[in-house]
């Protein structure tokens, strides 16, 4: 057991189900989270964001009013985003290529297929607590480093390749 | 970052680990089991829910049917999407695979015959009254496939 302090962390659960953010905020306050804000869509996840400020957000993807990727686009990249590195985790009952790649493109950092399952929620969280992805700032996009699945996880050494897309000249790293 | 730099990549502190702490061996299993015996009690609502979201299909349809066009056929999607997720996690596959089958219909002819989409409406219903659950059920196995074959015609067809 890794003991994490789940209580320590807010988490918001945005559905526009009730019965789902029900499922998902069952199995957080059974992890130990206390703190947990559910929205029913992006719209109003958005205007309480600033004041609950999470520390994750579980984030549904097709809903009414405002969807998962309309409020992704704004917490990575609106001013007045009060944290564009917040972590979020799609949940999504459309796991087709195409619905993968756009919330990709978003700037989600993790991607949770419906069915929803105790150990799937576990494994996305503790994904991002102990291998958050480093984030990328192009003229285009702003998000999590969308090649970590595509790459070798493990590698932790230097890049040698010359078509990864970023050389020692066109890359900063740190910070 | 200039000209030449296009791509800037660096990793932000690592608050979330900070947070919450742990030896960071892999999976917290205590929080894992404490979880899977909520959701047992949990499972005690989700006829409830599944007849819910049913019930809001059959309306979704209702209205599509009454006053077909764009804004509610957006709703009777967003209804079969959400039945095709949620119902695996409730619990009743054939459900999930109906809906799927109705998300293909829907998201793949604009002109979608609306005999086959009473079909699915009315197998999704008959699933949720008899409380069809076994993902071998042969009855049902052979309704799912027949609905998808037909979705595939009528998709070539489009």
């Amino acid at each position: 057991m890794s003991g994490y302090r789940f209580d320590r962390l807010k988490i918001m659960v945005v559905d526009d189900n009730v019965h789902m953010r029900k499922v998902a905020t069952t199995i957080l306050r059974a992890f130990g989270v206390i703190q947990i804000q559910e929205a029913h869509d992006g719209g109003s996840a958005w205007k309480m964001l600033s004041e609950f400020n999470p520390d994750v957000v579980f984030l549904d993807w097709m809903m009414d009013g405002m969807s998962g990727f309309d409020f992704t686009k704004l917490v990575r990249t609106s001013p007045t985003s009060p944290n564009p590195y917040l972590p979020i985790i799609m949940l999504t009952g459309n796991s087709s290529i195409e619905c993968v790649n756009a919330a990709r493109d978003a700037g989600i950092n993790e991607f949770l297929a419906k069915p929803v399952s105790v150990k799937s929620v576990m494994v996305r969280l503790t994904a991002v607590i102990e291998h958050p992805r480093p984030f990328v700032r192009t003229p285009t996009y702003f998000g999590p480093d969308r090649r970590r699945r595509a790459n070798n996880e493990e590698y932790r050494g230097p890049e040698r390749r010359a078509d990864n897309g970023a050389t020692g000249e066109s890359l900063r790293t740190g910070s | 970052m200039d000209k030449q730099t296009p791509v800037e990549i660096f990793m932000p502190p690592n608050m979330l680990k900070a947070k919450v702490g742990g030896a960071g061996a892999g999976l917290d299993m205590g929080a894992v089991k404490r979880a899977e015996a909520a959701m047992i009690n949990l499972k005690t609502e989700f006829n409830d829910w599944i007849n819910a979201d049913v019930a809001n299909l059959t309306a979704a349809r209702d209205d599509f049917v009454a006053r077909p066009g764009d804004e509610t056929r957006g709703t009777l999607y967003r209804a079969s999407h959400d039945l095709k997720g949620q119902a695996l996690t409730f619990e009743h596959p054939f459900i999930a695979r109906i809906a799927s089958s109705l998300c293909k219909l829907l998201d793949g002819s604009a002109e979608a015959p609306g005999s086959l989409i009473d079909a699915h409406v009315d197998g999704v219903r008959v699933l949720v009254r008899q409380n069809v659950k076994d993902n071998a059920d042969p009855t049902t196995t052979a309704l799912a496939l027949e609905l998808e074959a037909r979705v595939s015609e009528a998709l070539a067809a489009a």
